[in-house]
């Protein structure tokens, strides 16, 4: 075992190899609030990624509500319950990661997915609970303590991924230039290892080729500059394909940095199994908090805070609305004079979004519903 | 081993250096496979010469009874990590033949399940056999170290059943329902694209094969290189809950190694995956090294 640093954890931790950090580290971040679930995320990666034969159960990213829903079924609250409950004392964990904890003989602490785990992508989908309390925006009603929310979920491309200390055969690695983390399809001989390591349950078995996949960050999207199929896709705009540093060396000027290590507003998935995920995620705002933390660790309340106040942060509402707004990997951002810009890594301007869009009010002579004649036409509240 | 047939005869042992110790209950017992020797547990297998044609892929033929039958003793793989955390099995039985161009090989254990397709968190049956490379050598027993490497002959249930066709998810899901799938309106070489292991000739991938057994060479766990020539042959059969298999390789392998010449003694060890125990990779029964001797052919 080697001593790595995992900052999610405020720690050194145990890993199985000393894993030098990547020159650049491929992250996401995800709005939870603003997902409705439409799944058109899972059809592009499906569509352009995963519609061979032998991958068909596969969903490289799926979209799940939580907290019924799981692909595979039980993935997280499998892991929890292997794990044990577990502590943070502030922001520093103090219980034991999947490395850790990982039983004699093995390189992690894993469960093994049955077939049956993958028949249900659908699962729970769109099941409330009624434990919400006061968090719910809408008091006073028959429903008023139901919440559930969508989980968006690709690979983690992990900075300490399972999946890599699991393979026998070095088959997984990181990719040093983007951090992406790949399944070399000439090495791996179809062990599975790295299914029942992966607590994220990312890697996929094909049926036909007999060895493991896995979602591939869209890499050669990414080394066009571009972000990829599912962020891309995205009609809720929600989600953002960038890079992370480490909280030593972040940048303000650079996106993700900003949300994760400047504002601390998007989390880690599940942090305290010690992979040090880099798919980040702002918490929905009406969950329960002792679930949230659960599932995103301490920084939960703090970031719901900031959420709540991005209309007073015009840096953090313009960097929001630069989510979606170019097919382009946003190198760095910044907002003045109420317009939020992005540039690329040479420092080119490559979109620019103004905070408020500017509004026409049609004047009431053109209303021809209130002269009686036909509606020509209507104003789309865009 | 209550199969038919085989009964357990009275203690014997042979040549009992180098066996396995914590093998399970197998320790100087005879069983009787069919008409011919009884089977000994035993370190040393001998290659009896037989100027004929080699039943190398033929478990069932009657010429396997010029061999003489040994037990070989497994026992859990827990020296590199994944552990086999328990042992289903506890022997395997060996017989070798060799008529100066080949060496065959036919391995019996008891497996009342047939796994031989593939799947999510499903595992096929398997066994290997391992050899030095170079002669004079016992390299780690660990599929060989760093500079000692091992010549090994795998089969595996899956790549028999592939020989036949019949592999895939039409054969998982008997009843799948594609919709359209790249290979129905693809020519075959922008097809293959969609199955990417198989388009970049990962041996485990392909399914057109001409062979059950796989030849690899390795220098340690997790350095598994298939063979550029394969030159190995194979069949079983799966009967009343046991696998028969049938391997054979030619004495001369260039590309492996020193050749296995008459009138020599080599190391030789084994291994048995069995598939409804989620074996797979380093999750194996294991045997030490044994001795296999070639009968001169004078």
């Amino acid at each position: 075992m080697a001593k790595v640093r995992n900052w999610q954890l405020g720690r050194a931790m145990d890993y199985p190899y000393d894993a030098p950090r990547p020159k650049k580290q491929f992250c996401m971040v995800m709005d939870t609030n603003k997902c409705i679930a439409c799944q058109s995320c899972t059809i592009a990666c499906k569509s352009t990624w995963t519609w061979g034969k032998g991958q068909e159960y596969m969903l490289w990213n799926n979209i799940e509500t939580k907290p019924f829903g799981f692909y595979p079924t039980g993935w997280d609250v499998n892991v929890l319950d292997l794990l044990g409950q577990q502590g943070w004392d502030g922001d520093t964990y103090t219980g034991t990661t999947v490395f850790e904890a990982a039983p004699v003989g093995e390189k992690v602490l894993g469960w093994k997915p049955d077939e049956a785990d993958w028949n249900h992508p659908n699962l729970g989908e769109d099941e409330p609970t009624g434990t919400a309390g006061e968090t719910t925006y809408i008091p006073d009603t028959p429903h008023a303590n139901m919440w559930m929310y969508y989980l968006q979920r690709i690979c983690n491309h992990c900075t300490y991924p399972a999946c890599v200390a699991a393979c026998p055969r070095q088959a997984i690695y990181k990719r040093p230039e983007d951090g992406i983390v790949l399944v070399d399809q000439t090495r791996c001989r179809g062990y599975q290892e790295c299914l029942t390591a992966c607590p994220y349950k990312k890697t996929m078995f094909n049926l036909e080729t007999r060895v493991s996949e896995k979602c591939i960050g869209c890499y050669p999207k990414l080394e066009q500059g571009l972000q990829t199929q599912c962020t891309t896709s995205c009609i809720g705009k929600l989600r953002l394909t960038n890079y992370v540093s480490t909280p030593e060396n972040a940048d303000p000027r650079k996106p993700a940095d900003f949300l994760i290590h400047i504002r601390k507003l998007a989390l880690p998935l599940y942090p305290q199994l010690g992979l040090e995920p880099n798919v980040y995620y702002i918490p929905p705002v009406h969950v329960p908090p002792e679930y949230l933390e659960q599932m995103f660790g301490p920084g939960v309340p703090g970031a719901i805070e900031t959420y709540q106040n991005a209309k007073d942060d015009p840096e953090l509402l313009g960097l929001l609305m630069l989510f979606g707004a170019t097919e382009r990997v946003i190198s760095t951002f910044d907002v003045a004079d109420g317009v939020a810009r992005g540039y690329d890594d040479a420092g080119q301007e490559i979109v620019a979004v103004p905070l408020k869009e500017p509004t026409f009010v049609r004047p009431l002579e053109f209303a021809t519903e209130l002269k009686g004649e036909p509606v020509t036409g209507f104003r789309h509240n865009t | 081993m209550s199969e038919g047939g085989i009964t357990r005869k009275q203690a014997v042992i042979v040549g009992g250096a180098g066996l396995v110790a914590g093998s399970a209950a197998v320790a100087g017992v005879a069983i009787r496979l069919r008409p011919g020797k009884p089977a000994l547990v035993s370190s040393e297998l001998t290659a009896r010469f037989r100027d004929a044609e080699l039943p190398g892929d033929d478990p069932g033929s009657n010429d396997w009874r010029h061999a003489d039958p040994i037990i070989v003793p497994l026992q859990p793989q827990q020296v590199a990590q994944p552990f086999l955390q328990e042992a289903t099995i506890h022997e395997l039985v060996a017989r070798a033949l060799h008529n100066g161009k080949e060496l065959g090989l036919l391995l019996e254990w008891g497996d009342a399940d047939k796994d031989d397709l593939d799947g999510i968190g499903v595992f096929h049956d398997a066994v290997a056999v391992q050899l030095p490379a170079r002669a004079g050598t016992t390299p780690p027993i660990t599929m060989g170290g760093p500079g000692a490497p091992v010549h090994v002959l795998q089969w595996r249930a899956t790549w028999q059943r592939d020989l036949a066709g019949k592999t895939g998810v039409d054969q998982i899901y008997p009843r799948v329902v594609h919709d359209v799938m790249p290979d129905d309106i693809l020519s075959a070489a922008d097809a293959l694209a969609y199955w990417p292991a198989r388009a970049v000739g990962n041996p485990v991938s392909i399914t057109a094969r001409t062979t059950a057994v796989e030849e690899i060479v390795a220098e340690g766990f997790g350095t598994v290189t298939h063979l550029a020539k394969q030159r190995a042959r194979g069949g079983a059969t799966h009967d009343g809950g046991r696998w028969k298999v049938a391997i054979a390789v030619p004495l001369q392998r260039p590309e492996a190694g020193d050749p296995l010449l008459p009138d020599t003694q080599w190391p030789i060890a084994f291994a048995v995956w069995q598939g409804a125990d989620d074996n797979r990779g380093a999750r194996k029964h294991i045997a030490g090294w044994l001795t296999l001797g070639l009968e001169g052919t004078a």
